[in-house]
């Protein structure tokens, strides 16, 4: 009687397609899809940045003073010219002067021109710094990046990743342990994490470098350069003890928390209590029923926390004078060097672009219930 | 009548689960005293709150973290699963001996791991069954609950809630267990759904011989189901009784006024009410503790009472004080 009893309609894979499109293609309609506008939302955000490092055209009436003072102390020097009759040497400046406006292009109205920067910039010719160079004397943007984005990422990679690791690793340990000594000091502790990086930063350069002494006050590395690799090694250690504690003081105890109490929401699910209750080792159930249901938002954190790593930070840098993109960034916002800062936000909007594009396509790995473009066909 | 006998699959004696909270201690489960026979189904009605989820964390030893007493003797085929270490319990007891089927079983299965492979997971481990074997089994209990085969390699989001309460049941019985806990498993879906899923149960029940500890609220829909009551009231157990007799006459006051509340096919009566609130579980009163709402209270109900047999019913009363006899925990805690 029973077996009558238990109606069971099955939805086949076959109905759940969509009038039969192929997998692929859906796949890449969508990749298709999201790539253009990624790429729109790019082109947009970089245009901003141009229209608001260049102050809407403001920047421009900057250059053309900054010109006519040029030109008019180049003209006052010269003796041929000081020979000139007023009216003739009126004549000859205007004339100089719009030669030398035209060379930056300034003949040109600002839109105009603007999208041309955009152009330039989307396709990566980055152009040459209007006052800055690189160390090695270059006014190539590009090389200008490039020369600051080593220790860039050495620093803000590894104290990036170490607060990573140590905040997953401290807040798993302490949801197990829920009320453990060490849980209540964690979340007592996360306050800490209100005040920035350089903050602490100014407090440790104080005490380890100014007041006891043993550490440096900042930079890369002790000048002049060490000569073997072991003792540059050492030296390089030694200047980085103090930016990463800052680092870590102000970003670890937050995290450990926001990790934490994520983690106790996730392991009260029912689910979890069905694997304990089905006796499976506590391992088993951390690594399947707690983290891999959480996969997708500890991805997305940490793909979010390495974009941060490409930019560096710039009045930490800056405090700790470390020579990184940060501070590049802010030296050229002095200078109104709009060539660097529009090169160092393309990078960014390119790198962002680029991660946001591969988290669609690793959710969809890592989690069965992200389907990419449609309901699968698969199983 | 069957728990006459003393073949108890199990049998809770003064078990005792207190939580800690930050307002004082919570009674939860207070002094419970229960049995299920071979092959039967005890359903525990109750309100919300009344503390019955707590008795299936305290069978299950589910513990929360805010524990504050946890106490008593279980008696599973006369062995104390209480008095088990953790590590034990886990390899002997979990999901070999006793499964579950959670409140909400809709939210059971992990949402990205395949339905089989959760389903195939407590073989592998508690009776090392090979993947294929698991999946073997997995594949013959879909078949019994009603799920077809395919959707073993599905994921849960991919069902519709019937299909997961079967699942969920599928995967309690998949290790052919002395006993399934079942909390509400049908409070979530429709009337339809929950139909069949009480007629799946009822075929497992008479099939495979499996013995049943059904938690709800929902007294009609446990009817169907039940061969013994248990009516929890504020943390305490205060009727229990073979569930013919119980459902023709409830005999205490609580209980009378909750099947007076039911309501009946071909019936012309007025469905009643029961008026007030439970008592408050922290420092729930010394009298009995259905007093205050009680139309029958009388002098004696300042104390609180003690559990009466009368005749093969349990009842805590003293309605009944005249009628049956006091029955002693020492007396109740030979196996």
């Amino acid at each position: 009687m029973a077996e009558q009893a238990i109606p069971a309609a099955p939805v086949t894979p076959e109905e759940r397609a969509q009038g039969g499109v192929p997998t692929w293609k859906r796949v890449l309609r969508y990749t298709v899809v999201r790539m253009v506008m990624l790429f729109f939302t790019v082109i947009v955000g970089v245009y901003l940045t141009i229209l608001i490092a260049n102050m809407g055209g403001q920047v421009d009436e900057i250059r053309r003073a900054f010109i006519r003072e040029m030109v008019g102390n180049m003209l006052a020097n010269n003796p041929t010219f000081r020979a000139l009759p007023p009216e003739e040497r009126q004549k000859r400046m205007e004339a100089e002067i719009l030669r030398w406006e035209k060379r930056y292009g300034l003949d040109q109205p600002f839109l105009v021109r603007s999208f041309r920067f955009l152009k330039d910039a989307m396709t990566l010719r980055l152009g040459r710094a209007e006052n800055m160079t690189s160390d090695s004397g270059s006014r190539r943007v590009r090389l200008i990046i490039l020369e600051r984005l080593p220790p860039t990422l050495f620093l803000f990679g590894t104290s990036a990743l170490m607060v990573f690791a140590l905040s997953l690793f401290i807040s798993l340990f302490l949801s197990r342990n829920y009320g453990h000594w060490l849980d209540r000091m964690f979340v007592s502790l996360s306050p800490l994490s209100s005040a920035p990086g350089w903050f602490y930063g100014l407090f440790l350069i104080t005490i380890f470098a100014a007041w006891l002494k043993v550490l440096p006050f900042g930079g890369m590395i002790s000048t002049p350069p060490p000569e073997t690799p072991w003792e540059y090694t050492l030296s390089l250690l030694k200047h980085l003890i103090l930016p990463i504690s800052a680092q870590v003081l102000s970003s670890l105890f937050i995290g450990v928390y926001s990790w934490r109490t994520f983690f106790l929401i996730y392991s009260s699910e029912d689910y979890v209590e069905i694997a304990k209750a089905k006796g499976l080792p506590s391992r088993t159930i951390e690594r399947r029923y707690i983290l891999r249901p959480t996969l997708p938002t500890i991805i997305t954190s940490f793909a979010l926390t390495l974009i941060g790593v490409w930019t560096g930070q710039i009045i930490f840098e800056t405090i700790f004078d470390w020579p990184g993109l940060g501070r590049t960034f802010y030296q050229a916002t002095l200078v109104y060097d709009t060539a660097v800062i529009v090169g160092i936000t393309v990078l960014y909007a390119y790198l962002l672009a680029i991660t946001v594009f591969l988290l669609d396509i690793i959710y969809a790995i890592v989690d069965p219930r992200v389907d990419v473009g449609g309901p699968r066909t698969s199983t | 009548m069957a728990h006459t006998t003393d073949t108890y699959v199990l049998k809770a004696e003064d078990v005792v689960l207190y939580f800690q909270t930050r307002r004082g201690i919570v009674q939860a489960v207070d002094h419970v005293d229960f049995h299920l026979g071979e092959n039967r189904a005890v359903v525990i009605i109750g309100e919300s709150g009344c503390g019955k989820t707590s008795l299936t964390r305290a069978i299950l030893r589910l513990l929360p973290r805010n524990v504050a007493v946890y106490t008593g003797r279980i008696l599973l085929d006369g062995e104390d699963i209480m008095a088990l270490d953790d590590e034990t319990f886990r390899t002997q007891v979990r999901w070999r001996k006793i499964t579950w089927v959670p409140q909400a079983a809709m939210n059971a299965l992990n949402p990205v791991v395949r339905i089989g492979d959760q389903i195939a997971e407590p073989l592998m481990l508690h009776l090392n069954m090979t993947k294929a074997e698991a999946i073997e089994r997995a594949q013959e209990m879909f078949r019994y609950v009603g799920v077809p085969e395919a959707f073993l390699t599905r994921y849960p989001f991919e069902l519709s809630g019937g299909m997961r309460q079967r699942a969920a049941i599928a995967m309690a019985l998949v290790t052919n267990p002395r006993l399934i806990v079942l909390d509400e498993p049908t409070s979530a879906l429709d009337v339809l759904t929950q139909a069949n899923i009480m007629n799946v149960l009822k075929k497992i029940k008479w099939e495979l011989g499996v013995g049943y500890i059904l938690i709800t609220h929902d007294v009609a829909t446990s009817s169907e189901l039940a061969d013994d009551v248990a009516v929890m009231y504020a943390g305490q157990i205060v009727e229990m009784a073979d569930a013919e007799a119980f459902f023709k006459e409830p005999l205490h006051p609580y209980a009378r006024l909750l099947m007076a509340s039911v309501p009946r096919l071909y019936s012309t009566e007025n469905l009643q009410f029961i008026p007030g609130q439970p008592p408050s579980l922290l420092n729930p009163p010394t009298t009995c503790r259905f007093k205050d709402r009680c139309p029958l209270a009388f002098a004696k109900c300042e104390q609180d009472p003690p559990m009466f047999r009368v005749g093969d019913r349990l009842v805590k009363c003293w309605l009944f004080e005249q009628e049956g006899q006091p029955v002693v925990r020492s007396e109740t805690t030979v196996a």
